[in-house]
């Protein structure tokens, strides 16, 4: 008896648990229709969109594409839903949220993050884009994944990195600056690749020190340990380093930590992060490196309401301003004119930036 | 009875064998030799950042929250519960800090932080103690539970804050840190990179300024918790409780009411851990900054054979290779391997002199081969530097620790009477 009633209470705590961990991770529906029905004459686009890990409130690439959304809708006739993602979730999962938005008649689908695309061929976008035919899709970070109704939007993150690689040499004194990756992907890689590029232009035998986090065998978990990034940080600075740019998500803010104990200087990732941190460390952030995935999911949405739809890559790149540089407290205004030479060269085709770093 | 006092008139002098623990002048000679030889490696190799005083406060650093989690599993297993809660109850500790230390200051958010890692012990010891689930699936369970809910938790309490969101919480104030007066001294004579005084200042300039208040709780809590538990009716107890409940019960030590003490302690420390990481070495509340650091304290812990001070070895020795990847890379962990060519020569020596021939040959083969990777190469590849505190700890392990035993009754369950 004593022992049927102990199972009891234990099934009942093991179903409490489930159920807040569903009700803790669920998805944020948000149906707002934006100017109403008074126009009536565009049709109403209905846009479904899953975030990425870290979700809304992530300060840099999910709040990115929430922001494109909203702009969106506040300026074109549509109605929204965003869903969340939940962190140690199968690709199932993922499938599961995507299918959910195209069967409730969403369409297009938007999908944040080359987390979506997994396999190429039965990862969650591709089995999603072949369950809901007539649905468009879109994926941010990823062209591995192809299908006649989905929509690959990169980004020249190589030449974005290229300008801020440059201006780091450019203010750099001691002739030595540092790059601090999230993950050892492929996708990080070619943040590096332009960095050490950019700053070589300026400086050939300038010395770049370069160290991910994390690798994908301890699922990038250096994306979420400012404790780490702060260290690093601080070792780069130890060695010389005076200029220390990161694209490692939320472990940024131990990178500028680090900066401010150190008194040297951070490059910032992403969105503006000067307007994002905190005031104390405004004056690390000497510029950020943009990746506008805000003007990707609204060129993208507007589109779609125009009825234009293309399938396969399109990279926003330096030409379309997909990528470039903050220039928020004014650091690199002295810079400015040189980093605007760069920028004109690698448009014009004369610097080709290359995606995978010198080193391998 | 009768046989062990007929046995054993002189016994009470000598050390039990099982026990077999270095004499204080041994362990300072080691410790001292293995100083002289970081010294030696540093010289020769150049690699400077072996002996730095950065090196050594960010191995502190990383050491802390690893060790917090390795004394929380201490206590816990002590009373012979099994808590692999520890990240769980770590999550928390991150969570509840951040929160309370952005409204109501530091040491608020540090009381905050205990008292929800001892929450999640609560719930560990109500399911494993009182209604016997099994402790890994409690203990996981916990830990999922604990992602979930402070996401949950983070979306009612940090979003619409100034830098907050479900994911991470706005800045959390730091806590005071301590600094030795006459440090300038050490700093000069760190710079000039002689032998062993410049390495000994390093460390030392590291170890004794700008150190966090929290650094200097966690490096007292380590005595402490021997005391406690080896020195006090109230340790004997909890230990008797982990090493045969039975006898302990007959003797009417209440076991549920000491497993309970251990685990929500257990959960106390982890939390505490969750502390120093969101508030110390942070400064902010992000989801999953724990990184699996709760199970490498229960590792640290298994290292120091279920012994404060091996444990705090351990957590140092993971924090310091780790603190030497992240900040120097491949230079560092290069110059390590000649220092571990050393060691294993060391080891291999006093093994011969002992007598276990064949264990010493295998030590000393591997020395020679690691001093020749060394000699051959320039550089280690980033995946295996990444990995380095992995390695170092478990080799260590593999050479130091041959013998190690937990508490009888550890993780399995008990029912009173049965």
């Amino acid at each position: 008896m004593r022992r049927s009633r102990g199972m009891k209470l234990l099934a009942t705590v093991g179903v409490a648990i489930v159920a807040l961990g569903t009700a803790a991770c669920g998805g944020k529906g948000n149906s707002n229709s934006g100017s109403g029905t008074d126009s009536g004459s565009k049709k109403t686009v209905k846009v479904g969109l899953a975030y990425d890990i870290g979700g809304r409130g992530d300060k840099s690439f999910n709040d990115a594409a929430a922001a494109g959304l909203e702009k969106a809708r506040s300026e074109l006739n549509i109605q929204t839903r965003e869903l969340e993602a939940n962190k140690d979730e199968t690709e199932n999962d993922k499938l599961a949220r995507l299918k959910l938005l195209c069967e409730g008649g969403y369409n297009p689908v938007i999908a944040v993050g080359f987390a979506y695309a997994g396999d190429k061929d039965t990862g969650p976008i591709a089995s999603a884009a072949k369950a809901c035919p007539d649905t468009k899709f879109a994926i941010v970070d990823d062209a591995s994944v192809s299908a006649p109704n989905l929509a690959n939007l990169v980004f020249a993150e190589e030449q974005g990195s290229f300008l801020v690689g440059a201006a780091a040499a450019l203010k750099s004194k001691s002739g030595n600056v540092g790059f601090i990756g999230g993950c050892q992907v492929d996708l990080i890689k070619k943040f590096e690749a332009g960095y050490e590029a950019g700053a070589k232009a300026v400086k050939a035998d300038i010395k770049v020190q370069a160290k991910y986090l994390s690798t994908i065998a301890d699922k990038c978990s250096g994306f979420n340990d400012p404790a780490k990034g702060q260290t690093t940080a601080e070792g780069m600075y130890d060695q010389g380093a005076d200029v220390v740019y990161q694209a490692a998500g939320g472990s940024g803010t131990g990178v500028f930590k680090a900066a401010k104990g150190k008194g040297k200087l951070a490059i910032g990732v992403d969105s503006d992060q000067y307007n994002t941190v905190t005031p104390d460390l405004k004056d690390v952030i000497m510029t950020s490196m943009l990746k506008r995935v805000d003007t990707a999911v609204y060129d993208f949405v507007k589109g779609m309401g125009e009825g234009k739809f293309t399938a396969g890559k399109t990279v926003f790149d330096l030409k379309v301003e997909g990528v470039g540089y903050s220039t928020s407290g004014g650091q690199v205004d002295d810079v400015k004119a040189k980093l605007d030479d760069f920028r004109k060269q690698i448009i014009d085709g004369k610097i080709t930036v290359p995606e995978k770093p010198a080193a391998g | 009875m009768s046989t062990v006092l007929a046995s054993a008139p002189a016994a009470p002098v000598a050390p039990p064998p099982r026990d077999r623990r270095f004499s204080l002048p041994i362990l300072l000679l080691v410790i001292a030799g293995g100083l002289v030889a970081l010294a030696a490696v540093r010289a020769i190799t150049g690699a400077n950042d072996l002996t730095s005083h950065g090196a050594v406060r960010a191995a502190l650093q990383s050491a802390v929250p690893i060790g917090l989690a390795g004394l929380g599993g201490l206590w816990a297993e002590r009373a012979g519960v099994v808590n692999i809660g520890l990240e769980g109850q770590m999550i928390f500790g991150t969570w509840f800090g951040a929160w309370a230390g952005f409204h109501w200051g530091p040491w608020a958010g540090v009381l905050a932080a205990v008292a929800g890692g001892a929450l999640g012990g609560l719930l560990h010891a109500l399911a494993t103690v009182t209604f016997g689930v099994d402790h890994i699936i409690s203990g996981v369970a916990i830990t999922i539970l604990a992602g979930g809910a402070t996401r949950y938790l983070s979306q009612l309490a940090f979003q619409g804050l100034p830098g907050g969101g479900v994911t991470q919480s706005p800045p959390v104030p730091e806590l005071p840190r301590l600094s030795v007066p006459g440090a300038s001294v050490l700093d000069r004579v760190e710079r000039a990179h002689w032998f062993l005084a410049s390495d000994l200042a390093g460390i030392l300039r590291g170890a004794l300024t700008d150190v966090s208040t929290l650094t200097i709780v966690a490096a007292l809590l380590v005595p402490l918790t021997f005391w406690v538990l080896w020195r006090t009716a109230f340790g004997l107890r909890l230990r008797s409780v982990g090493e045969n409940p039975h006898a302990a019960e007959s003797l009417g030590v209440n076991v549920y009411r000491y497993k309970y003490y251990g685990v929500v302690i257990s959960g106390a420390l982890a939390g505490l851990g969750g502390a120093f990481l969101s508030m110390v070495a942070s400064s902010i509340y992000r989801e999953s900054q724990t990184g699996g650091r709760g199970y490498i304290g229960l590792a640290a812990m298994i290292f120091g054979n279920w012994r404060p001070g091996g444990l705090a070895s351990g957590a140092l020795l993971f924090g310091y290779t780790d603190a030497l990847q992240l900040r120097g890379g491949s230079q560092s962990v290069h110059a390590l391997l000649l220092f571990l060519a050393f060691v294993l020569a060391a080891v291999g020596l006093w093994q011969v002199l002992r007598g276990r021939r064949t264990v010493g040959a295998v030590a000393i083969g591997a020395a020679v081969l690691v001093g020749l990777w060394y000699a051959t190469t320039d550089a280690i590849p980033a995946e295996f530097v990444q990995a380095a505190p992995h390695i170092t700890t478990l080799v260590v392990l593999a050479l130091a620790s041959q013998r190690l035993r937990m508490p009888a009754a550890d993780g399995q369950r008990y029912r009173r009477g049965g």
